[in-house]
């Protein structure tokens, strides 16, 4: 009796906990979700239910999730009519892949030497790294402008690019992926008589994957949101990418910013549904001790 | 060897110019010359500095226990939850999110005349018990820290909610059950069992929100710009302008001050990490 009294109990604690938890789900993603039906928004439409903020008007703004008479107009203008847009969406599809590339091409076999050997210093050199992941780019920023100044790269995408390539994060989140392999494989492979780089290439990368996953995931999205980097060493506009020139647009043109906000959002989100195991093993990854 | 690229590229663009601004941070930015502590000096008698780093100080004060409360509430609840997978990916989808995005919908949402006082003005006119409810221009007044913290919540809750996770999943089931088979109860678990058991997570969570705040700086750009309202600006905000204005002397000198601070919290997180 007392057995069954505890059980329904439970039961009815499990519920309100769901129900608080989706409520809190519920108010993060709510205001995602004025995005979608604000790019489809005709201008007037926009203009009535923000009058009160455009024009400073009586009352208050209001928005409709779904809008009464869904246009393409934004998309239109924006696609077709805007060939600058284009030249912001290559940039930042350009700077992220670069970086990207690069991250793998100099992170992954620095991973690979602090996670599979053990040499002098490695422990000072670690420790180095992860304090310089962990700074936030604004104390780097003047040191980051001296070298890029002598080295004649300021205003030149590489100001963007090259730093990035460098940043210890991904090298972090690699080397926790590869400190998941059991030891005796590799001691195995060494007795049969593998060389380093085999071992690397045949053992490490396939089985150190979801460390490697989790590192671009993470890296996507940090950098298809690139703002500072841009804004301290790119002066040409023409050469910022989207997440820079998407707050330029005021609110007047909502409805264009919003299908800006769509066309930006939706390789995150895309990148975020596909790599979302990797996305959360990473972030644990940060927390939890080796 | 492996490490020797990427080392030579840290080398290059983090650790050798990091040790020329140090060495700036004692010299005069145009001739050169050796000052001493005259930059330090500078800066903290500064105004913009002092207000800088009170409101610094206060967006940690504000911003760190409440993302931890917050987070740490949420991932006790999820912990045993059929749904809890969904739930938590939904948490973190804000991490998906640009922050040049969400710039519009804060604007509609805090105006003075936007959705958020609409909201409250309705609701205060039903229940008329309540006094009269007076718009709020939540960006240019003393809320835009209100607002501040709110984002940062927003953005960082399903980050944490992952750490703790990870941290809940690590305390040996076995003592709760046994717990639980003796009768102790939801607040006794916690108080005997989850909340010792935790200490280092706290300890890590904790670090990495301060660092977290630091790292908000871009979305509180996004919405306010360089010269924000004086409650919402920040020190990374006086980096930002003093690098815009050239001033480097001074910018070296800050630079090594607040490294020095982040260089603690990091080293305080490692000790406690064995990363």
């Amino acid at each position: 009796m007392r057995e069954r009294y505890r059980m329904r109990k439970k039961k009815r604690g499990a519920w309100t906990a769901t129900a608080v938890c989706l409520l809190a789900a519920a108010l993060i993603c709510a205001p995602l979700l004025m995005i979608p039906g604000g790019s489809l928004m005709d201008h007037a439409e926009i203009k009535q239910i923000l009058s009160p903020i455009l024009e400073e008007g009586k009352g208050f703004a209001v928005w409709h999730l779904l809008p009464f008479y869904p246009t393409l107009d934004h998309f239109y203008r924006l696609l077709i009519e805007s060939p600058a847009f284009y030249t912001l969406f290559w940039n930042t599809v350009g700077m992220t892949a670069a970086i990207l590339g690069g991250q793998l091409v100099v992170g992954l076999p620095s991973a690979w030497a602090f996670a599979a050997f053990r040499f002098r210093g490695r422990d000072i050199l670690f420790g180095l790294y992860v304090v310089l992941m962990l700074l936030p780019f604004q104390v780097m920023l003047l040191p980051q402008y001296i070298v890029l100044q002598k080295l004649h790269l300021y205003n030149h995408f590489a100001a963007v690019i090259l730093p990035a390539i460098f940043s210890t994060f991904p090298v972090f989140i690699m080397y926790r992926g590869f400190t998941q392999i059991d030891g005796e494989i590799l001691e195995a492979a060494r007795l049969d008589g593998a060389g380093e780089l085999q071992i690397f290439l045949r053992i490490g990368l396939p089985l150190g994957k979801m460390g490697i996953q989790a590192a671009m995931v993470l890296s996507f999205l940090e950098y298809w949101n690139l703002v500072e980097q841009p804004m301290a060493f790119l002066e040409e506009q023409a050469k910022w990418p989207l997440s820079l020139y998407l707050p330029q647009i005021t609110i007047s043109q909502a409805g264009f910013a919003f299908a800006v906000a769509v066309v930006v959002l939706i390789p995150a989100l895309f990148v975020f549904a596909l790599g979302q195991d990797a996305l959360e093993e990473g972030i644990a990854y940060i927390g939890v001790k080796a | 060897m492996f490490l020797l690229p990427g080392f030579s590229g840290v080398m290059l663009f983090y650790l050798l110019p990091f040790f020329e601004v140090v060495r700036r941070s004692f010299v005069k930015s145009g001739n050169g010359a050796f000052v001493g502590a005259d930059n330090y000096r500078m800066v903290f008698t500064n105004g913009a500095f002092q207000l800088a780093a009170r409101n610094t100080l206060l967006y940690l004060a504000a911003g760190v226990p409440l993302l931890m409360g917050i987070s740490l509430f949420l991932s006790l609840l999820l912990r045993n939850l059929f749904l809890r997978r969904k739930l938590v990916s939904a948490m973190l989808l804000p991490m998906a999110v640009p922050a040049a995005v969400m710039v519009l919908t804060l604007q509609i949402l805090s105006d003075k005349q936007g959705l958020i006082n609409g909201a409250l003005t309705k609701i205060s006119e039903k229940i008329t018990a309540l006094p009269a409810f007076v718009s709020i221009d939540y960006l240019n007044s003393e809320w835009a820290i209100v607002v501040v913290v709110c984002s940062f919540l927003w953005k960082n809750t399903g980050y944490m909610v992952i750490l703790w996770l990870a941290g809940l999943g690590a305390l040996p089931k076995e003592v709760e059950e046994a717990a639980q088979v003796d009768g102790a109860n939801k607040w006794q678990n916690w108080h005997y069992i989850i909340r010792p058991g935790l200490s280092g997570s706290f300890f890590t969570i904790g670090m990495l929100s301060v660092l977290q705040i630091f790292k908000s700086y871009r979305e509180v750009w996004m919405v306010a710009g360089s010269y924000p309202q004086e409650q919402i600006y920040f020190l990374q905000h006086l980096l930002q302008n003093w690098y815009l204005k050239l001033e480097f002397d001074r910018m070296a000198a800050l630079t090594v001050i607040l490294s020095i601070v982040l260089l603690v919290v990091c080293l305080l997180l490692q000790r406690r990490q064995h990363f």
